[in-house]
């Protein structure tokens, strides 16, 4: 370094120092409050409009939210017991189908002696069935308070499922 | 510098007591504004800037390294302010490459900014007015990176690996600008060196 270059450099460390207003700390925190403020604001509205559309989506849809933790059963569906005693003596085999099952035959166990039960979740609604004794035989729910036609000469029962427990 | 504390204001900051910021901007607000002033040459525009870089820090502190010196970080937000500001202005006279020279610029505001410098330091009065514009005048002259680096150095008193921080430069070419800067420096104040 030649003697020029030290004295720039010394020219260049004597140069002087600015310094900002006094109040330059306080303005900025004022900016910074102000401009959290919103973001807040947004911040509180998003997540309250995610918790809405989740509670929406929970008890509007059957969508299983919670399929590993179950918890949509308590919500949105009610364990039903269907029991079945049969006028049949003795059936071998009998079978429940409705509209909760889209009249697919779902098999019913035997408890006892002419009697068989099946349990099935479901939510609350209205839904018509009725029993499928040894695979011929079309047989409404004796035990039902409610029936209704088929529109081909036979009769459902109906079931109304409703309160926490249901019907 | 307070390295340390620097770190455990940030901490606290981002634990909910916001207002420790103040503590950060009081410690780094008149080397911020020295550095963006010598830059952009104009005092209110270098308070807005200033400002400018304190707010975009605070937004930005999840970002903070901590491995880092916080004024290494916060020169380099600064940094970005006045390419921003530089790139926004579309000055003809700012040269962004180092491989175009120099701008021809008037010495319009000299007068009033040297008279607006009340340092205490008597070392910085031994400089005339005069030469003290003229030098001003030679680092407003030089390309903003050769800019940039005189300023980080010799006023802010920031070592090489800083600088080479703050413009994610090798240290290697840190120090090449800077030949480079003086180099020009001492063509253009060559009567007043001798």
């Amino acid at each position: 370094m030649d003697r020029k270059e030290e004295k720039l450099i010394c020219y260049l460390h004597s140069l002087p120092r600015h310094e900002v207003s006094v109040d330059f700390a306080e303005r900025v925190m004022e900016v910074v409050e102000r401009k959290s403020r919103p973001y807040a604001f947004f911040k509180k509205r998003v997540v309250a409009a995610l918790a809405c559309a989740f509670l929406l989506v929970m008890f509007v849809t059957s969508w299983p939210i919670f399929p590993r933790l179950e918890i949509s059963r308590y919500f949105g569906y009610r364990k039903i017991e269907l029991v079945f005693y049969s006028p049949v003596q003795n059936p071998k085999t009998v079978a429940v189908a409705g509209d909760f099952s889209d009249w697919n035959y779902l098999d019913m166990e035997k408890v006892k002696e002419n009697c068989w039960k099946i349990t099935i979740r479901l939510r609350p609604g209205k839904y018509a069935y009725g029993f499928l004794v040894d695979g011929k035989e079309w047989v409404p729910d004796p035990s039902a308070p409610r029936q209704i036609a088929d529109g081909f000469g036979n009769l459902n029962s109906v079931l109304v499922v409703d309160g926490l427990n249901g019907e | 510098m307070h390295p340390q504390e620097d770190r455990e204001i940030v901490r606290e900051v981002l634990n909910g007591k916001k207002e420790l910021f103040a503590l950060l901007i009081h410690r780094y607000e008149d080397k911020i504004f020295n550095y963006i002033y010598y830059m952009v040459k104009q005092k209110e525009e270098a308070e807005d800037l200033a400002q400018t870089t304190f707010v975009k820090a605070f937004f930005a502190l999840r970002q903070y390294n901590r491995a880092y010196e916080f004024s290494t970080w916060i020169y380099t937000i600064a940094r970005n302010v006045c390419l921003d500001y530089f790139r926004k202005r579309k000055k003809e006279d700012v040269d962004l490459s180092l491989n175009v020279t120099v701008s021809e610029d008037g010495d319009t505001e000299m007068g009033e900014l040297i008279e607006e410098d009340h340092s205490p330091d008597p070392l910085r009065t031994i400089l005339n007015e005069e030469l003290r514009g003229k030098i001003e005048k030679a680092i407003e002259r030089l390309p903003v990176k050769l800019r940039e680096i005189v300023v980080l150095r010799h006023l802010e008193d920031c070592s090489y690996e800083e600088i080479a921080q703050i413009m994610d430069l090798p240290v290697g070419t840190v120090k090449s600008y800077l030949h480079r800067a003086r180099k020009k420096l001492k063509e253009w104040l060559e009567e007043y060196l001798e």
